[in-house]
């Protein structure tokens, strides 16, 4: 045998050895934790063979691109105040425009169109003229900082998540992009799943602001509320039919109350707790002061403390260095009143400032069900407020939960129909072929131990459709070596020598095994690219399963052939077993 | 030595091309009228829904569990059994808006709270997609099908030529067209899985079609002295013996995935079965045959224009050495 021979048998004795290193923890499943073996790294599970959760969420960019627009058109308002150029009316508008793309309508008086057009153009560079008629503009957001708002939006939101998540105490968690707008978040054996999503999708936009009793008593609220509810036939039920949602609702409500109510004020309520009364309404109106004086931006820690009165678990909370100075302003001028603390729009509680409180700290009291669910909704909302508010709105687009038992069950009944397709086709091949049949099982085990031993290098996920993928690779790889063992066998029968016809069967055979593969690939990358989850298992294994049937094929089942060969020769035998 | 087809075997695929490309032609167009009238059986990932796959050790059986459910308010509501009888397992879909969706699973769980105690079921799965996830889903799907086949159309251009592509492609489509076929008529659930199984098959069954097109352009350049139906010809029946080998192993693991592999996998192993099947037949019967009559459209279109005294020379394309006759 030759040197070179000499070594690519080393080189395999070694890459099998390597694999086996790889794969003997998965296998044997070997506690990482207690073993002394060197390689401490197991197979990847997906969500549907371990369990777990996966979600799709959306970014509201609309609600986004919308308050943006607000603010750009309250500081435009005060630039133009400052430069004492008159305008007629600054307003935004959402209907009749793009819902991606609110504007602000801004009426001039023509003569000034210059200078209102030289600020616009040197200080609001993030803002576009999107339409002009004499006298009026039409703004919206620049391409550029509409993609800047997007992206940072984004990133934020997937960095909130992930905040939350690892408070949470979730093992190997993945919350990615998905798209523009998209976060993709999956939670790998994960059990309490209702709660993981509350913690998710929480905005936890938490506000503070003042509420309003001059303008209104409680009664003539509730009243008004009554009589719009019934003019516009609106209504919201707990729990009721309609799923309507609530910020939907309170969205409605204030829509119709303008003009009603206060210019600058706003409508909200607090959800009732267990045992207090209900009101009419079913839940306690409040009506608020639109402008926020301190925002949960300003907070510094949020804690679960026990309330030493009733021994019932709440929401400790500090504020920044500059919150608490707002606070203590704001609180110091307005003692007598009350102040609601809003988190998501829900107000929370709204107790009468007593005296000016300094230091900026507070409490936010949560709602109901026993000690345990109140000390569970305490930590979780400690955890959200801790990792700050979501920069957007996010819906559940998507969601897959998988249980336990469900995964365990696919492995086992994966594992054995691959387990018992293979051996079927090891058959099949061991009796058509022969001793070449043998050679070719042999190559086929390895090659199901090199795509396994690759998933774990690559720490790929293996997922049942992955499983699926290995035993299709069985499949494909098989048709590598009857493409070769027809090509001998054709060789043969021209009357080749042995050598000769093993020597051209794999020669002219690679090239049609290369072709086929290629378009085989082409397949697993589109479906890579697109997939998600588990089908992203199965691209993944399909392509290494295409690698490692090259290198079998090509280079073990030829090194083997070679040890056949030479095996014939010394004893003196013409006939190939094919 | 063991040999399914002997050396030497001669059936006039060719011959009969035409019986075979109007069966299939007749097949595609059946599965398209079916596509219009009958539809497929879109899963939820397309659709958007939601799906709760429940176990209950407990016998109750399908209509008690459906009259529980059914004051429950689910719009759209479906129970099914899955699996064996024993298993108790079952299948609850709803449909509705995103907020309404979201809750699906925990309204299941609170109806059946009331009647049973904890232990008793099993919420083992549930997959809820929005509906405008759902349509997103289903473009990008087709969408990803479309790229496959233009990456593989691009390669076989580059790797054989254009006289090649147009019926690699075109056997690909079939053989999605059939499988999308039976399950129109199966009327099997088809979702993100199943579209993910056909793109496998995309990528696996333009093997045979390609190891086929080696051996006729092998063929091709040994012999000129055949025309191209017998190099065809030749050429299947010489690689035939691989393609029901291969084909028979992929058959047999994809088959036991089938049998064996558990409820989730159970459709996407189906397809694979159907599809291993429908290609197969594909590549000996359907594509080859293109190969023909492209091959047999260029010569005509350079005979005529050697008589139109080669105007257009720059548009001919270089065509092999002219078959010789005998």
């Amino acid at each position: 045998m030759s040197r070179s021979w000499w070594g690519k048998l080393l080189l395999l004795v070694f890459v099998v050895a390597l694999s086996g290193v790889y794969v003997y923890p998965t296998l044997s499943n070997l506690d990482l934790e207690k073993t002394k073996f060197p390689f401490k790294q197991k197979m990847n599970l997906g969500l549907d063979l371990q369990g777990g959760l996966y979600l799709v969420l959306g970014v509201d960019f609309h609600k986004v691109y919308r308050d943006v627009v607000e603010r750009q058109s309250n500081s435009l308002k005060d630039r133009l105040k400052e430069k004492s150029i008159p305008v007629l009316g600054v307003k935004t508008v959402r209907e009749g425009v793009p819902a991606d793309d609110p504007r602000i309508f801004l009426d001039f008086d023509s003569a000034k169109r210059e200078d209102l057009y030289q600020i616009l153009k040197k200080e609001f560079w993030n803002l576009r003229l999107a339409g002009e008629s004499s006298g009026h503009f039409e703004l919206g957001l620049s391409h550029d900082y509409r993609n800047e708002v997007r992206e940072k939006t984004l990133n934020q939101s997937i960095e909130v998540i992930r905040n939350r998540i690892d408070e949470f105490g979730v093992s190997e968690p993945a919350i990615t992009s998905q798209g523009l707008d998209r976060v993709v978040v999956e939670l790998p054996g994960v059990r309490e799943i209702d709660r993981a999503k509350e913690l998710i999708g929480r905005t936890a936009k938490l506000e503070f602001k003042m509420v309003d009793d001059k303008s209104m008593s409680p009664g003539q609220l509730a009243s008004l509320i009554s009589k719009m509810e019934k003019d516009h036939q609106l209504s919201y039920k707990e729990n009721g039919k309609e799923n309507q949602k609530f910020s939907d609702y309170v969205r409605k409500l204030n829509e119709f109350a303008k003009g009603k109510i206060p210019e600058e004020d706003e409508i909200a309520f607090e959800r009732p707790r267990a045992g207090s009364s209900q009101g009419e309404l079913g839940r306690i109106p409040y009506l608020l002061q639109s402008k926020v004086s301190v925002t949960g931006d300003d907070l510094q820690d949020a804690s679960v403390q026990i309330d030493p009165e009733n021994r019932k678990p709440n929401v400790g909370f500090s504020l920044n260095p500059h919150g608490a100075a707002i606070f203590d302003r704001v609180t110091g001028e307005n003692i007598g009143h009350r102040l609601a603390i809003v988190l998501d729009n829900i107000v929370h509680s709204a107790p009468v400032i007593q005296s000016r409180i300094g230091g900026g700290r507070g409490q936010i009291t949560v709602g109901r069900g026993d000690s345990e669910d109140l000390m569970k909704e305490a930590k979780d909302l400690a955890i959200v407020l801790r990792a700050g508010a979501l920069p957007a709105q996010l819906d559940f687009l998507e969601q897959r939960v998988v249980g336990p038992s469900l995964g365990q069950d696919s492995i086992h009944k994966g594992a054995m129909a691959s387990l018992i397709g293979s051996l079927v086709v090891f058959v099949f091949v061991a009796i058509y072929y022969r001793v070449s049949g043998l050679i070719a099982v042999f190559s086929l085990i390895l090659n199901v131990l090199f795509v396994l031993a690759t998933l774990v290098g690559l720490e790929a996920t293996l997922t049942l459709p992955g499983i699926a993928g290995i035993a299709l690779t069985v499949g494909i790889a098989v048709d590598s070596n009857v493409v070769i063992y027809e090509r001998i066998r054709e060789e043969l029968r021209l009357g080749k020598n042995l050598i000769g016809a093993v020597e051209l069967g794999f020669q002219k055979a690679f090239r049609t095994i290369l072709d086929a593969n290629v378009t085989n690939a082409a397949a697993g990358i589109v479906l890579l690219m697109y997939g998600t989850g588990p089908i992203k298992g199965f691209a993944v294994t399909l392509l290494i399963g295409i690698v490692t049937t090259l290198f079998t094929a090509v280079f073990v089942c030829r090194l083997i052939f070679d040890i056949y060969l030479k095996y014939l020769e010394n004893r003196g035998s013409r006939t190939l077993s094919i | 030595m063991l040999e399914l087809i002997r050396p030497g075997t001669q059936f006039d695929f060719v011959g009969k091309r035409h019986i075979w490309m109007g069966i299939s032609l007749v097949a595609v167009i059946g599965t398209f009228v079916l596509l219009f009238t009958r539809g497929l059986n879109y899963g939820i990932d397309f659709t958007g829904g939601a799906e709760v796959q429940l176990h209950i050790p407990k016998a109750w059986d399908i209509g008690q569990l459906r009259e529980e459910l059914e004051n429950g308010g689910f719009k759209g509501l479906k129970v099914q059994q899955i699996g064996l009888p024993e298993a108790n397992q079952f299948l609850i879909k709803a449909q509705g808006d995103e907020h309404s969706l979201n809750q699906v699973s925990h309204r299941v769980a609170d109806i059946l709270g009331k009647k049973l105690s904890a232990g008793e079921f099993e919420i083992q799965r549930v997959d809820v997609v929005g509906p405008a996830a759902g349509s997103s889903l289903r473009m990008s799907g087709f969408l990803s099908m479309f790229y496959a086949l233009l990456c593989i159309l691009v390669y076989v251009t580059i790797r054989f030529d254009y006289r090649y592509s147009p019926g690699a492609v075109l056997a690909l489509f079939h053989d999605s067209v059939l499988t999308l076929g039976i399950f129109i008529l199966t009327q099997k659930q088809f979702d993100l899985q199943i579209l993910a199984a056909l793109l496998a098959l995309i990528g696996y069954s333009n093997n045979d079609t390609i190891i086929v097109y080696d051996r006729v352009r092998e063929t091709v350049h040994q012999h000129p002295e055949l025309s191209i139906d017998q190099a065809v010809n030749r050429a299947i029946n010489e690689t035939l013996g691989r393609t029901i080998l291969t084909s028979l192993c992929t058959f047999f693991t994809v088959f036991a995935l089938w049998i064996f592999g558990g409820k989730v996998i159970e459709d996407f192993a189906f397809t694979l079965v159907v599809g291993i099947v429908v290609g197969a037949y594909s590549s000996i019967f359907v594509a080859s045959s293109l190969v023909i009559f492209m091959t047999q459209y260029h010569e005509r279109r350079a005979v005529k224009l050697k008589l139109n005294g080669g105007k257009r020379k720059k548009k001919t394309v270089t065509v092999r050495p002219e078959p010789k006759f005998q």
